[in-house]
């Protein structure tokens, strides 16, 4: 199914759109995924990391060590919040009272940006505590919008949205993810991040080309790439952030970043945390071959 | 409803309940059936939260054994859904659901494990607070100390349990094996607090623990020293409440000392 050709035209749309280059992001450089099992090494060594990337919940808390830890983090580097629980696309009433906890610590961290995921963790009161997958259709689109829309208002800032891996695809989507979240940056303001491996996941397994996803994404939108490990199951792909990043994923590294220009970069493991140097390489890697793909000087578009 | 909530509600209740309504409206991959996909979001539901209570609940997981312990959770995911955005409050209902459902209240050993757990993970990250110090006490004179008033620490809490399971959890802590479960004659009064940035834990005498209930309510120095009269020697009760006090303040137990009304 050419799901593209579905694509519904709607020029009143373009009257709401927010976007504009207006407040963009910097660019920070090369970056980690702060996780506790490398507070102290990070706080005693000071490690070459040009940012940090925090996991917005981790510290939603009354206080405590967590919040004394990044506080101490904020002082050396810059930081960036990413959430996994804003469950923007949910069609359950927005949670005010998480919000107001996001927007506390955004205060608090004073964040280059609060990033979190196109997707939905649960209706009904429920909070399933995954990134689940969305139909890619116009009612979703306006719905996703509106969301973004009144989070920003509630904030006051533009977010930042991340592409999931997804295991399944609606039988009902008119469009294709690259397109929908094409125009959700166009239409609500808000900005990408471009989660590589994600996409790599995704194409796998719903078996398109990653670099037509890529394609298909605005350069002018994305602020941040993820790079990530995942699990092979033979038939199909779990986004595990429990491995290091993968030959086929660092290649589409360097095809993004002849499309993107510069971008924030960083490395994102979620479990089977390993020793602060193994990440560190990683990070040097992101950072040598954005050297040798975009000689001195490349922009970001 | 619109659609797209209806088919929200549809794939949760695929998740939650195995209700397999929406899989008509999921598309089979290239490689892959539609049933086996979607499986990786149910697979994922459960792991995923079992995983976060093993990590909140790493002593009652060593007692229990992988096996018992996953079992356990499980059932108490399938009991107690998530309602909260933050992962770290799931399991907090996990003692309160080890006590009222079988086969595991047979064990209350199991619930009071839990309960001091939660204790010390909520003091972990409990508000932070400021900290009396004993110069200070220095600062009030005599005549004012019967009217002194006490705010615990926002970390501080009190817990009471039927069981050896604080000797439990001491031994799983040090890796030595556990004594036997069993019901105490009278309950183990522990006092849970977090000192700078550690959770701790001791057990108070019958007395200490009541003269901390009675002070965390409001009660003055001088009205808690005439209830410690009541427990024992009350011709050194003045004594053993500034001992405890002293206790209070070098643990960092206390956030404000004042003069009451």
């Amino acid at each position: 199914m050419n799901v593209a050709s579905r694509l519904p035209e709607s020029p009143a749309a373009a009257l709401a759109d927010r976007a504009t280059d207006a407040g963009k992001p910097p660019f920070l450089g090369f970056g980690l995924g702060l996780r506790h099992q490398h507070y102290d090494e990070i706080l005693n060594g000071n490690p070459p990391i040009d940012w940090f990337e925090v996991i917005s919940e981790n510290y939603m808390l009354p206080g405590g060590r967590p919040l004394r830890t990044l506080e101490r983090i904020c002082e050396r580097y810059p930081v960036v919040m990413h959430g996994v629980s804003l469950s923007i696309a949910s069609t359950a009433p927005p949670n005010f009272e998480y919000l107001q906890g996001l927007k506390d610590l955004a205060k608090r961290v004073e964040p280059k940006w609060v990033s979190d995921h196109l997707c939905w963790t649960g209706v009904h009161g429920k909070n399933l505590h995954d990134l689940l997958p969305i139909p890619y259709t116009k009612e979703a689109l306006d719905h996703v919008i509106s969301r973004v829309q009144l989070v920003q208002d509630f904030l006051g800032r533009a977010i930042v949205l991340e592409n999931v891996s997804t295991y399944v695809q609606f039988n009902n989507s008119e469009m294709t993810e690259w397109q929908f979240l094409s125009e959700l940056s166009r239409r609500s303001g808000c900005w990408l991040l471009f989660d590589i491996n994600n996409v790599y996941v995704s194409a796998f397994n719903h078996g398109y080309d990653p670099l037509t996803f890529m394609n298909g994404i605005p350069a002018d939108r994305v602020v941040q790439f993820h790079m990530a490990g995942h699990s092979h199951m033979g038939t199909h792909i779990i986004d595990t952030h429990d491995h290091p990043v993968c030959e086929d994923v660092w290649d589409l590294y360097a095809a993004a970043l002849k499309r993107f220009g510069r971008v924030s970069t960083m490395i994102e493991r979620d479990d089977n945390i390993p020793p602060l140097d193994e990440l560190l390489a990683e990070v040097a890697r992101t950072r040598e071959i954005a050297e040798q793909v975009l000689p001195a000087g490349g922009q970001a578009r | 409803m619109s659609d797209f909530a209806r088919q929200q509600a549809a794939f949760q209740s695929g998740i939650l309940n195995g209700d397999e309504t929406v899989l008509a409206e999921i598309l089979d991959s290239p490689r892959e059936k539609r049933e086996a996909l979607f499986g990786v979001y149910r697979h994922a539901y459960g792991s995923r939260l079992v995983e976060a209570m093993r990590n909140d609940h790493e002593l009652l997981h060593l007692y229990l054994g992988d096996e018992m312990f996953d079992e356990m959770a499980h059932a108490y995911v399938k009991a107690r859904p998530s309602t909260h955005p933050n992962l770290r409050w799931f399991s907090q209902g996990l003692p309160e659901f080890l006590k009222s459902a079988a086969p595991y209240s047979e064990h209350p050993v199991l619930s009071d494990l839990a309960a001091l757990e939660k204790a010390l993970n909520d003091a972990f990250d409990a508000a932070d607070g400021p900290v009396v110090e004993l110069t200070e006490m220095a600062g009030f004179a005599p005549e004012v100390w019967s009217g002194l008033t006490f705010r615990p620490h926002p970390s501080a809490c009190r817990l009471d349990l039927a069981t050896n399971a604080s000797a439990i959890w001491l031994a799983l802590k040090n890796d030595e094996a556990p004594s036997e479960a069993a019901a105490l004659d009278q309950p183990a009064r522990l006092l849970i607090w977090r000192q700078d940035v550690t959770p701790m834990f001791r057990e108070l005498p019958a007395e200490e623990a009541m003269m901390w209930d009675e002070a965390a309510n409001g009660i003055p120095f001088g009205v808690l020293c005439e209830m410690l009269a009541t427990y024992d020697d009350p011709d050194n009760a003045a004594g053993r409440g500034a001992g405890y006090l002293h206790g209070w303040i070098t643990a960092g137990l206390l956030t404000e000392v004042s003069i009451g009304s």
